[in-house]
């Protein structure tokens, strides 16, 4: 017999392979379980992890982790729009003194700025503008702004080093996500539940919630890719929870029809398939059942995840005032626990309306003051809970924001800074990052990462690999190559690491 | 290839031997076989040889050990101390740079080694052609050249050769076919497979009961004749090229003539277009057959990706433009290459292929080729916009005139903002076009912030009922400020940041944060609005409106308001009868609202000024508007018997004018290609970065590895079409292999869910391998003979017995065991529907699908113009949006999430395969989607119209219509019990859900 047709490398992740795995698996049950049950097949299709086709793999590739992860999920407080790393967490005394000044040179001569800069040589310093203070055993810098993450220093790890390609939202924000600056590729998210799984029964794996503060003039888009699955199986695309009405779309049954008519409704259609199955035997009908069976869970389970009247006042106030009204951040930080206490591997919270061109001395505060206390709340959260232990939380944006003014500077309630990809700031908490700790530095103007950058690709690497994966390994082969998160590139940053 | 290599090294050395006779004496002693050869193979071929090219560098070919690697060439003939071979052997130890690394060896090459070497280049680095290295990579399958297969079949063979070919195979693995699937099957299968859609009840009927022997060929003849099997197919190749209606990235601005393309694919498969001839003319159909407007508008393929609006027009950054371009012209070669030919040529930008013999140089050739075109929307030949734009001249002229007759004899009064967007007041006007407010020039297209701005210099306008406009700065209440062309003035008017943005418009302005205010949007349902953005006046010429309407007195009525953002941004509103203040709104914001302004106009009255000054804070959000401007009579008029009969003529008369125009349609305009002014210089990029060109301008090329084809496709100075011409004819060269093997494989793919290689869009190294090679090659060289007609190829493939067998096996079948994936085919493969034929099958179903076919894609979004547009999903359910899928208008950034939920291909990226899953999500949407719900309750009630309200009956017709088959008892059984506690509605919502619903099979 020729082998001619037996051609896959059975390691190499692929859409071709994808299909090979589940025909061969349907096939395997169609020819064991014949006469087993079609209730039992569907059950044992469901649960054990043989079918490729139970959305997403529940236990991930073969090989996956690649490692012992020292960390099972995620939670993403994306700060769209660009957040300024000089006024929240780099402090840098050197901008007082020289406010107002003509930027020295050595800075930034060559370097490419947002449209509407163009040419930063001449840019005038402009001061932070609320004072830093340090707090806890880590003496950390934060700024006035930031009052309950100050809190919190102890327990988190601010990368002060970043650096990213990009110098425009869109694409930025692409790059952090998926490596690529470019839409069309799959993000982290997707990524992880590819290789990973899920972890819980009635919720999909990656879940993505938007907010954005009130009265905030820069109106940023959420587009669809930026939880996209890209050229991976739309399965693994993140799940996007809506801030108004039912959380997940197509939920909620309509109106007159009641949970029982569902069921009954449900049974029936489960009927109809199963005779259908009895005679064509095509397992692939057992999986669709079971996904009926999974939205009609999910039906039942949403109610009760978005069901606060559970949760202690005191944590409730933990969270703010606003933790209560659907689609504002605090809200979603509450959220992101509840969903991975659910078994949700990746949690997408993004807030807009850091982009503070001309409002720095108005808006700024607005954005400080909508989610610092929330961020810093779901931290204490998940620490009480012990849940920090074993869960990364990220807090940054895209880029960071230029120390030099955009606009007139004896104009203030006008003061801006423009998109600054050369250096920024993020932290991050859990998953086996040093508590404490700040890492990388920029020059004393903020301008330029002097010490230990990290680039965007590093920080991908290093999540990755927090959560057992080895960034170059995990790969889907598309367009007669193989693609990664971090495409060519990246470095673990071993030295952030517990 | 191979020949070029010693010729320039010979050049090379012989320059050098002029220079030094001693050294090449001592040459001599140098033998590439015995001294250098065994260095390489002992130090270098692990990392740089057939397995592995680090650094992209190969070193046992001497065509890739003379092209070097990413950090340029290693091996300069006659100077070694140029050569960075030499250096990278002689670094020292500890140095990062010393090949071998010290992990490998320790102490690297001996000293006679290296001066073995150095002795090597320093003589001409000669190199015999016995040992130039044969590039194994070269033999593989696809390049080989498409061989006879003729002679494999039997003597006599009268039978379909498909069949031969898979029985075959499946004989080597002990295997048989299925047997045939019965008739309901197959007509299901066929009308998925080639319409999209399924059969009606009648159809399945008439075939199941056809005595006809040849009913089966009989029904695939009917269905590849007609026009949804065009439809259909050009849905596949639209994946395979990502076509969309906007642009994606960041500013996924509308494309809204790139349906034309669409349209032309759809139109290419029902006429049955030879494919070579396709292919020519979607590369290159612009220079073929300029006056065929078929040719242009099939240039759309190389436009039809997604195309960065920031990068490539908006940033000022040179580097960005760079960067956006480099993009363009990868996925536009990607595209060409993959979807043709089945080439990853894209792998190939960074460094040489990894797998596939292409090297980098000729990537960027490829780039040459289409260097000189860029994706724009063009018009499809001067010819046919002439035409269309006098045609459509001559009656809108026509149409105005009815208008004007009407709304005089009406007295609704006229409409200012109509007027600024150069009508009549009577709608004539054209939606959001603009006055220049420094010219009074009519613009159309958008801007910003203005430079060039005088404040406070009246501009005359041609527009009969405008007088004129200005740029008002009060200066404190001191400036005189013209406002008419007579020379009134006002005063008193506040200071100003003498600033302007965009123009006057009929409708918002450029970036206006909302159309609503109040909770009226006046660019909707009948309102109008006048966006004058601070700082701004026009005049309106009362006298000239009256001369017009023969009205004496009038009333002007407006909501004024302020239309951009709420919070402290404010502006100052002034409405001025001859030059004095008669309505002033000092601090006008959002928050305000809408203000109604109610004047009497005396008949004496000659000029209407309306003005907005940005309130002293600049700018920025000062987006004030005149929603509903309208100058009214101030008595409605009195018609006798005579002018009301009169109306109804003119009121007929304009509505069948309006109906010609509708007819005349959109101008013949698509987004294609155009030539770029001057045909730039393309290098190569080192590492794939644009600012890091290297090398000599490459000239426009295609790929050496097949043998039987010439690469060249021209010199430098070869024009931009003639390059994209040479390209074509060379992907469509009888010689090459590649083009006929894979479309035969998509078409197989496209009818058995699977190709006959795998991966049908990598034909390289690292794709599939074919399941039946002889097959591939005998329907590639059918193909040929059949003058490369898809129809017939696919008339071939339907007809098989291959194709006609049953989905259906019992776990006992030997095929489970031996190739469960059924590569061998020994059953046809079920599959699930695609996104469209599903939402296609659900309209089909409920009896509400709308054939019209062509034009404009329809829109089921709300469509919000802004800095980046927005869209916004709405509900389809009017019969304008119940056309098929294929006419959806597709928006990149923003997809129509019940579609991706049905794994709808994300168009930024090029589709072969689609996938299928299945999720609990997609369990949800087809249970609780609006359409879902509003279509099933259409199929209830289409039920019950067609057999009333008899349980039974309805349970049958409910089967036929959606599975093309009658109920079993057991089912009838069910069905019924459910009817009755849950209704016909709810049972119909089931079926849509039922697993057999989305199968084919």
């Amino acid at each position: 017999m020729s082998d001619a047709w037996k051609l896959f490398d059975p390691n190499a992740p692929s859409p071709v392979r994808d299909n090979q795995d589940l025909l061969n698996r349907r096939h395997f049950f169609g020819k064991t379980a014949t006469g087993i049950g079609g209730a039992a097949l569907a059950s044992l299709l469901g649960r054990d992890g043989f079918s490729a086709d139970i959305p997403p793999r529940r236990t991930g590739l073969p090989g996956v982790p690649h490692r012992d992860a020292k960390a099972k999920r995620v939670i993403y407080l994306f700060q769209n729009g660009g957040p300024t790393h000089v006024d929240l967490f780099d402090y840098k005394p050197q901008l007082s003194k020289l406010h107002g000044q003509k930027l020295p040179a050595g800075y930034v001569e060559g370097k490419r700025f947002s449209t509407m800069t163009g040419k930063a040589d001449g840019k005038l310093v402009l001061n932070n503008i609320e004072p830093f203070r340090q707090y806890g055993q880590s003496g950390a810098w934060v700024s006035d702004l930031m009052p309950h993450t100050g809190a919190i220093a102890d327990d988190l790890c601010f990368l002060k080093g970043m650096h990213t390609d990009a110098v425009n939202h869109a694409p930025a924000i692409s790059f952090m996500l998926s490596g690529a600056q470019i839409p069309g590729r799959p993000t982290m998210g997707a990524w992880l539940t590819y290789g990973l799984g899920i972890e819980g029964d009635n919720l999909p794996g990656f879940v993505a919630m938007t907010s954005i503060s009130k009265g905030t003039s820069c109106g940023q888009i959420f587009y669809d890719f930026y939880w996209g699955s890209g050229f991976l199986p739309s399965r693994y695309q993140g799940a996007k929870f809506r801030g108004t009405g039912s959380p997940v779309l197509y939920l909620e049954n309509p109106d007159g029809m009641s949970p029982k008519m569902r069921r009954n409704m449900l049974d029936d259609l489960a009927e109809l398939n199963q005779l259908k199955y009895d005679q064509a035997g095509d397992p692939e009908i057992s999986t669709r059942i079971s996904q009926y069976e999974m939205a009609y869970r999910m039906q039942t389970s949403v109610p009760d995840l978005t069901d606060l009247s559970d949760e202690p006042q005191h944590v409730l106030d933990m969270y703010g005032p606003d933790v209560k009204e659907q689609g504002t951040f605090a809200y979603n930080c509450l959220m992101s626990r509840r969903l991975i206490e659910r078994g949700v591997r990746f949690v997408q919270c993004m807030h807009a309306g850091w982009d503070q061109h001309n409002s720095l001395t108005t808006e700024l505060y607005n954005q400080c003051r909508d989610t610092d206390q929330a961020s810093a709340a779901l931290v204490k959260d998940l620490k009480m809970r012990g849940l920090l232990e074993d869960t990364i939380v990220i807090w940054g944006g895209e880029f960071g924001r230029t120390p030099f003014i955009q606009g007139d500077i004896n104009n203030r309630p006008r003061w801006g800074r423009d998109h600054h990809p050369y250096a920024f700031t993020s932290w991050v908490a859990g998953g086996g990052f040093k508590p404490g700790m700040s890492f990388g530095s920029s020059d004393d103007l903020g301008v330029n990462v002097v010490e230990d950058p990290v680039h965007v690709h590093d920080f991908q690497a290093t999540l990755l690999h927090q959560l057992g994966i080895d960034h170059e390994k995990l790969t889907y082969r598309f367009q007669g190559r193989r693609f990664r998160l971090t495409d060519v590139h990246g470095h673990v940053v071993n030295e952030i690491l517990a | 290839m191979q020949t070029a290599e010693p010729m320039r090294i010979a050049l090379i050395t012989s320059a050098f031997f002029s220079l030094s006779c001693a050294q090449a004496l001592l040459a001599k002693e140098i033998d590439f076989e015995s001294d250098i050869q065994p260095i390489f193979l002992e130090h270098c071929y692990d990392c740089h040889g057939p397995k592995k090219q680090k650094s992209g560098l190969r070193l046992d070919l001497r065509t890739s050990a003379f092209r070097g690697g990413e950090e340029g060439t290693v091996i300069v003939a006659g100077k070694s101390g140029e050569s960075a071979l030499i250096a990278h052997v002689s670094a020292a130890p500890e140095d990062e740079k010393r090949m071998p690394p010290r992990e490998h060896s320790k102490d690297g090459l001996t000293g006679d080694q290296i001066k073995a070497l150095t002795k090597w280049i320093d003589s001409g680095a000669s190199w015999p052609d016995e040992f130039a290295g044969q590039d194994e990579r070269l033999s593989h399958w696809a390049w080989q050249p498409v061989t006879e297969k003729e002679t494999l079949l039997p003597e006599n063979f009268t039978a379909n050769p498909v069949d031969f070919f898979v029985r075959r195979k499946l004989e080597q693995a002990g295997l048989t076919m299925s047997p045939e699937a019965d008739r309901r099957t197959l007509i299901r299968r066929l009308s998925f497979d080639l319409h999209g859609l399924p059969p009606t009840p009648k159809e399945v009927e008439s075939f199941v009961n056809d005595p006809d022997p040849l009913a089966y060929e009989k029904l695939v003849d009917r269905l590849l004749e007609s026009p949804h099997y065009g439809e259909r197919f050009a849905r596949h190749w639209l994946d395979i090229a990502h076509y969309a209606d906007t642009h994606g990235f960041e500013r996924d601005k509308r494309r809204d003539s790139a349906w034309r393309y669409r349209d032309y694919v759809i139109s290419v498969f029902n006429q049955d277009k030879p494919y070579d001839q396709f292919l020519r003319e979607q590369i290159a159909g612009d220079v073929l057959s300029p006056d065929d407007s078929e040719a242009v508008v099939a240039t759309g393929f190389l436009a039809a990706g997604p195309w960065d609006f920031v990068g490539q027009v908006e940033t000022k950054s040179p580097l960005l433009r760079r960067s956006a371009r480099a993009l363009d012209l990868d996925d536009m070669a990607t595209q060409v290459m993959t979807a043709t030919m089945a080439m990853t040529v894209n792998c190939a930008r960074c460094h040489d292929h990894k797998l596939d013999p292409i090297s980098q140089e000729e990537y960027y050739q490829l780039w040459s080729v289409f260097a000189g075109v860029k994706r724009e929307e063009r018009v499809i030949s001067e010819a046919a916009l002439k035409e269309y734009e006098s045609q459509k001249e001559t009656l809108m002229e026509e149409r105005d005139r009815l208008d004007f007759e009407i709304g005089r004899r009406e007295g609704k009064g006229f409409d200012l903002a109509d007027i600024v967007g150069g009508g009549n007041g009577l709608g004539t006007g054209k939606f959001r076009r603009g006055i220049d407010v420094r010219s009074a020039a009519v613009q159309e297209r958008e801007f910003g912030r203005l430079g060039n701005v005088k404040v406070n210099q009246f501009k005359p306008s041609k527009f009969a009922f405008i007088d004129g406009v200005v740029i008002p700065d009060g200066q404190d209440g001191k400036a005189e400020i013209p406002v008419s062309s007579t020379g009134m003035t006002v005063t008193g008017l506040p200071s100003t940041s003498g600033e302007a943005w965009d123009m006057i418009r009929n409708g918002p302005v450029a970036s206006q944060h909302s159309n609503e205010l109040s909770g009226i949007d006046f660019t909707k349902g009948g309102h109008s609005l006048i966006g004058l953005h601070a700082n701004a006046g026009i005049t309106f010429d009362l006298e000239a409106i009256r001369k017009a309407s023969g009205i004496e007195e009038m009333r002007f009525m407006t909501l004024a308001g302020y239309f951009g953002k709420e919070g402290a941004m404010q502006a100052d509103v002034f409405v001025l009868l001859d030059g004095k203040k008669v309505v002033e709104l000092r601090g006008l914001k959002r928050a305000d609202g809408a203000e109604a302004v109610d004047l009497f106009l005396p008949a004496s009255a000659r000029f209407l000024t309306l003005l907005s000054l940005d309130g002293g804070n600049g700018i920025g959000h000062d987006q004030v508007g005149f929603g509903d401007a309208r100058l009214k009579p101030e008595r409605p008029a009195r018609l006798t018997p005579k002018e009301q009969a009169l109306l109804t003529q003119l009121r007929s008369k304009k509505s069948s004018m309006e109906e010609k125009i509708a007819e005349l349609g959109d101008p013949p305009r698509v987004y294609a290609v155009v030539p770029e002014e001057e045909l730039p210089e393309i290098r190569l990029l080192r590492r794939g970065d644009t600012e890091s060109p290297i090398g000599a301008p490459l000239p426009p090329g295609a790929f050496a590895m097949l043998e039987a084809l010439d690469p060249n496709l021209g010199s430098l100075e070869t024009g931009q079409g003639e390059r994209r011409v040479a390209l074509a004819n060379w992907i469509t060269d009888s010689e090459n292999p590649l083009t006929s093997r894979v479309l035969v494989n998509r078409l197989w793919h496209w009818l058995f869910g699977q190709g006959i290689v795998n991966t049908p869009s990598d034909f390289g190294l690292g794709g599939d391998r074919p399941s039946h090679p002889e097959l591939l090659d005998w329907l590639a060289g059918e193909f040929a003979k059949r003058e490369w007609s898809i129809k017939s190829m696919q008339r071939l493939l339907l007809t098989s017995e291959t194709y006609r067998q049953d989905s259906r096996f019992s776990g006992e079948s030997s095929g489970v065991a031996v190739d469960a994936g059924n590569r061998l085919l020994w059953r046809q493969n079920p599959s699930r529907i695609e996104a469209e034929a599903i939402r296609d099958a659900v309209l089909t179903v409920s009896g509400k699908l709308n054939r019209k076919r062509g034009g404009p894609g329809f829109e089921t979004f709300d469509y919000k113009e802004a800095y980046a547009p927005i869209y916004t999903y709405e509900t389809a359910d009017e019969p304008a949006l119940w056309r098929r899928s294929i006419y959806r208008y597709l928006v990149r950034t923003t997809p129509d999430r019940f579609m991706t939920t049905l794994d709808c291909p994300d168009p930024a990226n090029l589709t072969p395969t689609r996938m299928t899953t299945t999720t609990a999500l997609q369990s949800l949407a087809l249970y609780n989607n609006e359409f879902m719900l509003l279509q099933a309750r259409y199929f209830a009630d289409r039920v019950e119209k067609e057999v009333g309200s008899d349980p039974e009956k309805q349970v049958t017709r409910c089967f036929a219509l959606a599975f093309g088959r009658e109920p079993s008892p057991e089912e009838v059984a069910v069905a019924r019990e459910f009817l009755k506690a849950e209704g016909l509605f709810l049972f119909c919502r089931s079926l849509f859900n039922a697993n057999e619903f989305v199968y084919v099979d």
